[in-house]
């Protein structure tokens, strides 16, 4: 056959775009390596942006700023000054404004200039110049939709079930690791690490170093989970692609964590850049009554360490893996996890590169 | 990774404040209790007064002062 099918896909897609907060071409590569746009992410806790305070991160590989106003309401602009690019979280915060420090020019959470200092009446007066992202103040963290072009339309900001269920009593973690977010989603669809990393911690001590998975489709996502053994050690984890990305899984708590349901963890990762991640966990428990106050003073003096003990383990994998170890590996059977999650976020990658060049999707 | 020294690594996010010796004392009693297998209200508070801990009022714990001092110390 000779048709034309190497001729430039903006041909028969509309015009090429570029992805919001970024001035070059990417590739379906660099959009998996920083991360998959048009979903809501968590991007910090609330309680490190305080009233009148703004605070810089980077997120998906672009610069934000993120600023609380005087309402309580939190912004999230893109780090970069309408006139000249200066980052606007150096100057200074006015209430509702940022005012740029190198002329003076000030960007409301609008991301809309309302006033040229040096220049007034100036047509940049009005103009909305900088990418303002929508944001949601939900389980104590600051989501934004993050939109992979100018005409993407955010979806309904929905958290995950646990985090909903007034029976469900939860604490937020949050943690930076040096290490690419695609491998924080490997690691917790590969629940067999728990019977071995995890092996001397307070909830991953019992149970078969050995088992045979399975996938379980759903409607929003997949299991994926032991067929012999459940409710003993890390035994399943659930995906779900809903609003946002997030993985849900239960592990059961020893007796001397008192009585209540099982400890329930809702994880998410947001790329920070091609190689560092910021990672979200609730940690939960169905609890009500007494056993609910009992189980938040122990959580405080006594399970936040142990907790974080056992991320600390996961962490210090992910950061000692080579940035190309997702490359000739030998996967066996307890990788069928993360082989679909791999494929699903190449093919999600994919996609957004095509709308990026303008093809047919 | 020069940005590595700059990352977020906090062990204790729920308490900012240092545990003290009087939190540490009745937390680690409480999950020796639930450890035997005691997993009720009366059992914790017969427990907890067997151990020789008192209420911050210095009387014997009951149901109404432990769960006082629980929802203090809890959230
Ligand atoms: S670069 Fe911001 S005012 Fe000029
Ligand atoms: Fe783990």
């Amino acid at each position: 056959m000779t048709t034309a099918t190497t001729s430039a896909p903006t041909a028969t897609g509309g015009p090429k775009k570029r992805a919001v907060g970024v001035r070059k071409d990417m590739t379906a590569a660099d959009i998996a390596a920083t991360g998959l746009r048009d979903r809501w992410y968590p991007i910090l806790p609330s309680r490190m942006v305080r009233p009148g305070e703004s605070k810089k991160v980077t997120r998906l590989s672009v610069d934000w700023v993120l600023f609380r106003d005087p309402r309580g309401t939190v912004h999230m602009l893109e780090d970069r000054c309408p006139h000249r690019s200066a980052p606007l979280s150096v100057g200074q915060h006015l209430g509702d404004r940022l005012a740029c420090k190198y002329h003076g020019v000030q960007v409301d959470g609008s991301g809309t200039v309302v006033s040229v200092p040096g220049m007034p009446g100036c047509a940049l007066e009005g103009k909305q110049a900088t990418v303002s992202l929508q944001v949601v103040e939900a389980a104590d963290t600051i989501f934004a939709f993050v939109p992979l072009t100018r005409d993407s339309e955010p979806t309904p900001f929905v958290l995950p079930d646990r985090l909903t269920d007034e029976a469900v009593s939860w604490f937020p973690n949050f943690a930076e690791w040096a290490g690419p977010w695609r491998f924080y989603m490997d690691n917790v669809l590969d629940p067999m690490h728990g019977a071995f990393l995890h092996r001397d911690s307070h909830s991953m001590f019992g149970g078969d170093t050995s088992a045979r998975f399975r996938i379980r489709e759903t409607d929003r996502g997949f299991f994926f989970e032991k067929t012999d053994q459940v409710g003993v050690n890390f035994d399943w984890v659930e995906y779900v692609r809903g609003s946002m990305d997030y993985v849900d899984l239960e592990i059961p708590y020893a007796p001397n964590a008192g009585p209540g349901g099982v400890f329930g963890i809702v994880g998410m990762a947001t790329p920070i850049d091609a190689d560092n991640s910021a990672i979200f966990h609730w940690r939960t428990r169905r609890v009500a009554g007494w056993e609910r106050e009992v189980w938040r003073f122990l959580y405080r003096t006594r399970l936040e360490a142990r907790h974080w003990e056992v991320l600390e383990q996961d962490r210090e994998v992910l950061e000692a893996l080579a940035a190309d170890a997702d490359h000739e590996e030998h996967l066996y059977q307890h990788d069928l996890g993360v082989s679909r999650i791999r494929r699903i976020y190449r093919a999600d990658a994919k996609k957004q590169a095509a709308i990026l060049a303008g093809a047919p999707v | 990774m020069p940005e590595k020294a700059a990352h977020y690594l906090a062990p204790d996010q729920t308490h900012p404040e240092p545990i003290s010796p009087y939190e540490t004392k009745l937390s680690g009693s409480i999950m020796e209790v639930f450890g035997r297998g005691t997993h009720d209200l009366p059992g914790l508070i017969a427990g907890l007064n067997e151990l020789g801990l008192h209420a911050p009022d210095g009387q014997a714990w009951n149901e109404h002062n432990f769960r006082a001092e629980m929802r203090r110390l809890g959230d």
